[in-house]
């Protein structure tokens, strides 16, 4: 059941205003509402159970980083930018760290890269594990959260023996990754490494994510209501999302198959085997279905890149004092919400001269104005949260 | 304004030399495999063309830009808006110290665009005076250009002509200043001195710092 702009607008404008003299209103949604993921603010014009004309309002979550990031050294800045899209914080250091490798010619231990790429997906999975969570709680639906949760907590603590940190591991370092002192359980503090046993246990979180992953889609793809909650609503063509920005899994859920870690080379994904899930109709009923289908690759790229984990060193040779050489450069990543990039600009300082931060879910959440024209108000939450954004992302 | 000491090329041989100091292989003459696809779309649009450090970035001249990334969009398969930025070329600030006078008087406007099949992707930029930057807006081209440029226009007070809102998008309405203009202070760091210099200044003899304390990859061939 695909929404009919047309017919939508001429039932609501005509015989429904007309016959039954219904009052158009305008309503505030936010800043503080549950499905809000954060704090936005939308302003919608109200007819009957027709919302028109919505505005997002944004905002809120503004602190300022791309000013910040001038008055910071390279180092200090993995910390900032943690903290855009916190859902999936270590995703987010590693265009920015790829960039300034990227204008000082650094090659990066191969080691490093592959820790790099398995907790980028860790990331990832606990990313849309969240989603899986949350989404059909929105539509009423608690049981799944149990489920999710209960995953993503194991991957967030293989996390977090890793880099010390559950959300804002900030364990990237220019030329490599910095593991924390005497994490995990039987770490030896002398050597560091990843602690010892990480590997195995991720493999095992990975097949009981895969298990979850199965249970949540008996839970949800065979439920009635969630099915009619989302199928046919919210369809986002692939013209518009394209011309909006709209990148991630929510362009794919529309039928691209385009995925940045199989054109750009920030990680060494080539070497993986793994495939790109697509949606066909673009509506919030495939936004989910693909992220957890993407859920399953990102377990086939994280159990083969330990298989394959080469010994090595962590860490390039890097300069005590690191300045980044005159140049510009754009890098861009596959993140959990879509294409995450940083345009940094040097001047040879210690710091940015520039540093523009492209978020996924800024583009992702563009879209709205569009998306929610003419849909039933409890549409407007099925549409939200199936956009997955984080409004840490949305106003970095 | 396609005079604008051609950033572009600059960049380039400076991609050559980082390139020597680390890695031979960029070293070499021959040009970047992206170059060929940097000139085909500058013929294209009617800019200048150039690879910076993997970055495929046009120079147009400022009447032309809502022309070229109509061009862009139709002819050579960019599609999908990535972003909208400018930078303030106006002075160069050390970490951590105070603002100097302007040096440069121009903003650099940036628009990204890329495809959603081959990866490939464009950087267009184009110049604009420091005292009224105002150029054409991109919203008829790429709807999603709207937020950017309301973005741009808060942050470096650049004028977009033909947008339909260009209303504060981040900040609050009564908001005064243009927050990532140079010239623009941030008050912390007026009225305390930046605490980041005290790190980097104990780095380079100390060693009890927590970055020199990976030591073992570490030489400072700054020392």
């Amino acid at each position: 059941m695909v929404v009919d702009r047309d017919l939508v607008r001429h039932l609501s404008e005509s015989s429904v205003s007309v016959e039954l003299q219904t009052e158009e209103m305008t309503l505030n949604i936010g800043p503080q509402h549950p499905s809000t993921h954060g704090v936005l603010r939308l302003v919608a014009r109200v007819d009957g159970e027709r919302a028109f004309d919505v505005q997002p309002v944004i905002g809120y979550m503004h602190r300022g980083y791309e000013k910040l990031s001038e008055v910071r050294t390279y180092p200090q800045i993995t910390t900032l930018i943690n903290r855009i899209d916190w859902v999936a914080g270590y995703a987010n250091e590693i265009p920015f760290v790829v960039a300034a490798e990227k204008l000082l010619g650094l090659e990066v231990p191969e080691r490093a890269q592959y820790i790099r790429l398995i907790l980028t997906e860790m990331a990832r999975i606990s990313s849309h594990l969240i989603f899986m969570a949350s989404y059909p709680l929105e539509l009423g639906a608690a049981t799944p959260l149990f489920f999710a949760l209960r995953e993503r907590e194991r991957v967030l603590d293989l996390l977090e023996g890793v880099t010390g940190g559950r959300f804002h591991p900030n364990f990237n370092r220019i030329g490599g990754v910095k593991p924390a002192y005497g994490s995990g359980s039987s770490t030896r503090k002398v050597i560091q490494d990843l602690p010892a046993g990480f590997l195995a246990e991720t493999r095992e979180a990975m097949d009981r994510v895969l298990e979850a992953v199965e249970e949540l889609e008996l839970l949800v793809a065979d439920n009635e209501i969630i099915l009619a909650r989302t199928k046919g609503i919210g369809v986002l063509p692939v013209d518009v999302a394209a011309s909006y920005g709209v990148s991630g899994p929510n362009l794919r859920a529309s039928g691209v198959p385009f995925d940045l870690r199989k054109v750009e080379d920030y990680l060494p994904y080539h070497l993986f085997d793994f495939e790109i899930p697509t949606g066909e109709n673009g509506d919030c009923w495939d936004r989910w279905y693909v992220r957890l289908l993407e859920i399953r690759q990102s377990v086939r790229i994280i159990q083969q890149a330990i298989d394959g984990i080469p010994s090595g060193p962590l860490q390039a040779k890097v300069p005590k004092i690191i300045k980044v050489p005159k140049g510009e450069t754009y890098v861009r990543a596959e993140n959990p919400k879509g294409e995450m990039g940083y345009y940094l600009v040097s001047n040879g300082n210690q710091g940015p001269y520039r540093l523009k931060i492209r978020s996924a879910s800024f583009s992702n959440i563009s879209i709205l104005p569009w998306i929610l024209e003419g849909v039933l108000v409890p549409d407007i939450i099925a549409i939200m949260g199936s956009l997955d954004f984080v409004l840490g992302d949305v106003d970095r | 304004m396609t005079s604008s000491p051609s950033e572009a090329v600059n960049g380039e041989a400076e991609a050559a030399d980082a390139g020597t100091d680390a890695d031979t292989e960029t070293a070499a003459p021959e040009p970047h495999p992206l170059q060929g696809y940097a000139d085909d779309v500058a013929t294209a649009v009617g800019g200048e063309g150039a690879v910076v450090f993997d970055t495929v970035k046009v120079e147009v001249d400022s009447g032309d830009w809502v022309s070229a990334l109509t061009t862009a969009r139709d002819e050579m398969g960019l599609i999908s808006f990535s972003w909208l930025s400018a930078t303030d070329w106006s002075s160069e600030v050390e970490v951590g110290d105070p603002y100097p006078e302007a040096v440069e008087d121009r903003i650099e406007l940036l628009a990204t665009v890329a495809d959603i099949s081959e990866g490939r992707r464009v950087t267009f930029s184009t110049t604009l005076t420091k005292d009224s930057p105002t150029i054409s807006s991109l919203v008829g081209v790429y709807a999603g250009a709207n937020w950017h440029e309301r973005e741009a226009h808060e942050m470096f007070g650049i004028d977009f002509e033909g947008h339909p809102n260009l209303a504060h998008l981040y900040l609050p309405d009564s908001f005064v200043g243009n927050p990532l203009r140079k010239s623009f202070p941030l008050l912390t760091r007026e009225v305390k001195p930046w605490p980041g210099t005290v790190d980097v200044e104990a780095m380079p003899g100390g060693g009890d710092d927590e970055e020199t304390a990976d030591a073992p990859s570490e030489e400072n061939p700054e020392a």
